[in-house]
């Protein structure tokens, strides 16, 4: 699998999340916008719907004042008058009088109308009624004028509706507007918002990848998501030079330590008569270095967990191989041997690693193994290879199976039977498996020890 | 008489692998910088002995500026970096061969002698190799001794082939297990000695003596002349 491969898997899991945030802060903002815009046009509305009311009423105000002012002279005669005249010039009015026995003396209409009662005497404006008739909305002044004759004036407020009906319409369109217009920027500054941040997060995930040297290119704005690139820059150069330091003080740690390791062995060349000596000195310089070895290896090995750089193997050869050339030695040391391995399984690793690991399991268990014991590889799985070693040697103590794969552990029993090692093969396998994402665990079993990786799935 | 070049910035190394060298019967010529080695490789060498941690940089990063420089000289890296994984590092790197300090004078030997091997005589395309009485047929990958034929496993056929394109010379148990096994870490028991072990027996039960182990540190394939007091 390719870096970039590697990297769209793990962003994958990044996509549901697309532009969530954000268009929730752009849905939000829209509509909070809308609110107060709502708020405003409702607060202008009252106003307007008020003031015109209030013009209405004074214009009924003035219209009562006339009247009053042709009673004070004439009574009902000139009321009469004066209604019959302003019928004549037809205005937007409601106007009636009539005796005490509820004939008509004159107005617009034929009749009091139903639900209207007649409230005081006086040619003032207040009470006023609102009231509807026939379609007509109106504003009216009831009275009962002294002598028991109805009047009845009133001013329509039908221009009030039409043109508060208009300003709704207005307001309407202007808040459709308004939320268009918030959705449609909100949806805008998403996408480019997402786009700036999509550029920091496909870095993470090469970098993620094993990718330590992925930067972001082209030049660098002077905002917020600017400022967010230089520093995940700058804390990404600290990382890759943390890194390189690591690697480079491995490095040193090999060459100075082994540099007079060889001066010593050349030392030792040169003394003669004392073989068994000299060659127990060799073997120790050399158990001394693997030792050292695989520590390093394993480091090497848990700082590039979850990293870049592995390529299809083929394991089952891998396994293969490996299984062959232990299998003698387990034969030698009259263990009975067995291996299933499904051919053709590849995984994403390292051939050399992995070759590792298998021989450091096998040689583990032939360690262990008495004669008579029997020793099994089996490597299955349809979509993700599983790898299993069982024997059935000593197998573990229980307190020990949560600290067998660390550093330095070994059973108090090795020790007492003179089992040289020095509890790193396991915590190297352990490294090896985790490198390769891959799960390793201890299966319950009735006698002897079965170990067991799952590699991960393989992608595509 | 071949010259062997030597980079390396260690004086004491540069002076037992020179000892090595003129024990093989070779010339060697030794430069203790990266720069001046790679000036040098331009000139008629078998095989460089290249050191990686120089003054001036990484020798094997400078394997591809060697080849570049014209050299067909085969190049072996001699380095502290020996774990595993640099050591197929190197080798991707397009080493021919590396060996871990701190390295057994016998094991440079056996290597040296297989790439000085390697640089006269050309790969075995012959489909029949005979020692004596013994047999190797390459296409049909049986072997046979005086005409009988005997049952060999793919991988000990491997093993013997390898040691038939060594034969005469002592081959290490780590060149057995880079070279058979394509295996680049030290496992640190004798896997390789029980599969040598299981080939010598086969070919010994059907009359032949040709591996027999080294003094120090692997076997050697001499199929002719019969070891003496041994009766065929």
């Amino acid at each position: 699998m390719t870096p970039g491969a590697a990297a769209a898997a793990v962003s994958g899991d990044h996509r549901p999340l697309r532009a969530r945030a954000t268009l929730r802060l752009a849905a939000g903002m829209a509509l909070a916008v809308a609110l107060v815009s709502v708020l405003a046009m409702g607060l202008g509305y009252r106003l307007v719907e008020t003031r015109l009311t209030e013009a209405q009423r004074a214009l009924l105000s003035a219209d009562m004042d006339s009247l009053a002012a042709l009673y004070e002279q004439r009574r009902i005669i000139a009321l009469r008058e004066a209604i019959d005249f302003r019928i004549a010039a037809d205005g937007p009015e409601m106007l009636l009088l009539m005796d005490r026995n509820g004939t008509v003396l004159a107005g617009t209409l034929e009749a009091w109308p139903a639900g209207l009662t007649a409230e005081g005497k006086t040619f003032t404006v207040d009470p006023a009624q609102e009231f509807r008739s026939d379609g007509g909305h109106w504003l009216v002044v009831a009275r009962e004028l002294p002598g028991g004759f109805p009047l009845l004036v009133g001013r329509s407020l039908a221009p009030v509706d039409a043109t508060l009906a208009a300003l709704r319409q207005g307001m309407a369109v202007l808040l459709a507007a308004i939320l268009a217009i918030g959705a449609g920027v909100g949806w805008v500054a998403a996408r480019w918002v997402m786009r700036r941040i999509g550029r920091v997060n496909a870095l993470a995930d090469r970098v993620a990848s094993g990718q330590l040297d992925a930067r972001l290119s082209g030049p660098r704005s002077g905002d917020e998501f600017g400022l967010l690139e230089t520093h995940v820059h700058g804390m990404l150069d600290r990382i890759e030079a943390l890194n390189r330091a690591t690697h480079r003080l491995s490095d040193t740690i090999a060459h100075e330590m082994r540099t007079p390791l060889n001066r010593m062995l050349r030392k030792l060349d040169k003394i003669e008569g004392q073989e068994e000596v000299t060659a127990e000195v060799r073997a120790e310089m050399h158990q001394a270095i693997r030792v050292f070895d695989s520590l390093l290896d394993i480091s090497r090995a848990e700082a590039d967990q979850g990293g870049g750089g592995l390529v299809p193997v083929d394991i089952s050869a891998v396994v293969a191989e490996v299984w062959d050339l232990y299998e003698a030695l387990a034969e030698d040391k009259g263990l009975t041997t067995g291996a299933e391995i499904k051919p053709g399984l590849t995984v994403l690793g390292d051939r050399h690693l992995i070759a590792q690991m298998v021989a450091n399991l096998l040689d583990n268990a032939i360690k262990y193994c008495a004669p008579g014991d029997s020793l099994r590889l089996v490597l299955s799985g349809r979509d993700r290879a599983v790898l299993r070693v069982v024997d059935t040697g000593p197998g573990l103590p229980d307190e020990m199976k949560s600290e067998a794969f660390e550093r330095f552990t070994r059973a108090e029993r090795d020790r007492a039977k003179g089992i040289k090692g020095h509890g790193l093969g396991l915590a190297l396998v352990r490294a090896i498996a985790m490198r390769h994402g891959a799960r390793l665990t201890l299966p319950r079993v009735e006698k002897g020890l079965t170990v067991e990786i799952a590699w991960p799935r393989e992608l595509g | 008489m071949d010259r062997i070049l030597i980079v390396e910035d260690d004086a004491e190394t540069a002076a037992a692998v020179a000892a090595v060298v003129r024990g093989l019967g070779c010339d060697p010529v030794h430069r203790d910088t990266l720069e001046a080695g790679v000036a040098e490789a331009a000139g008629n060498f078998k095989v460089i002995v290249l050191d990686r941690t120089l003054p001036g940089g990484d020798g094997v990063d400078a394997i591809a500026r060697i080849r570049a420089g014209g050299s067909h000289a085969l190049i072996l890296v001699l380095s502290a970096l020996g774990r595993a994984a640099q050591r197929v590092e190197g080798l991707e790197k397009g080493a021919d061969d590396y060996l871990p300090k701190p390295f057994e004078e016998d094991e440079l030997r056996a290597r040296l002698r297989a790439l000085l091997r390697r640089g006269t005589m050309q790969v075995l395309d012959n489909d029949l190799l005979a020692f004596g009485d013994l047999e190797i047929r390459m296409k049909a990958r049986t072997v046979h001794v005086k005409r009988e034929h005997v049952a060999v496993s793919p991988k000990e056929f491997e093993l013997l082939t390898f040691f038939a394109r060594n034969a005469g010379q002592i081959v290490t148990r780590m060149q057995l297990l880079e070279n058979v096994w394509n295996l680049h870490f030290d496992p640190g028991t004798n896997v390789v000695d029980v599969h040598v072990g299981r080939l010598r027996r086969k070919l010994e039960e059907a009359g032949s003596h040709a591996i027999q182990t080294a003094r120090g540190e692997g076997y050697v394939f001499a199929p002719l002349p019969q070891p003496p007091g041994e009766g065929a």
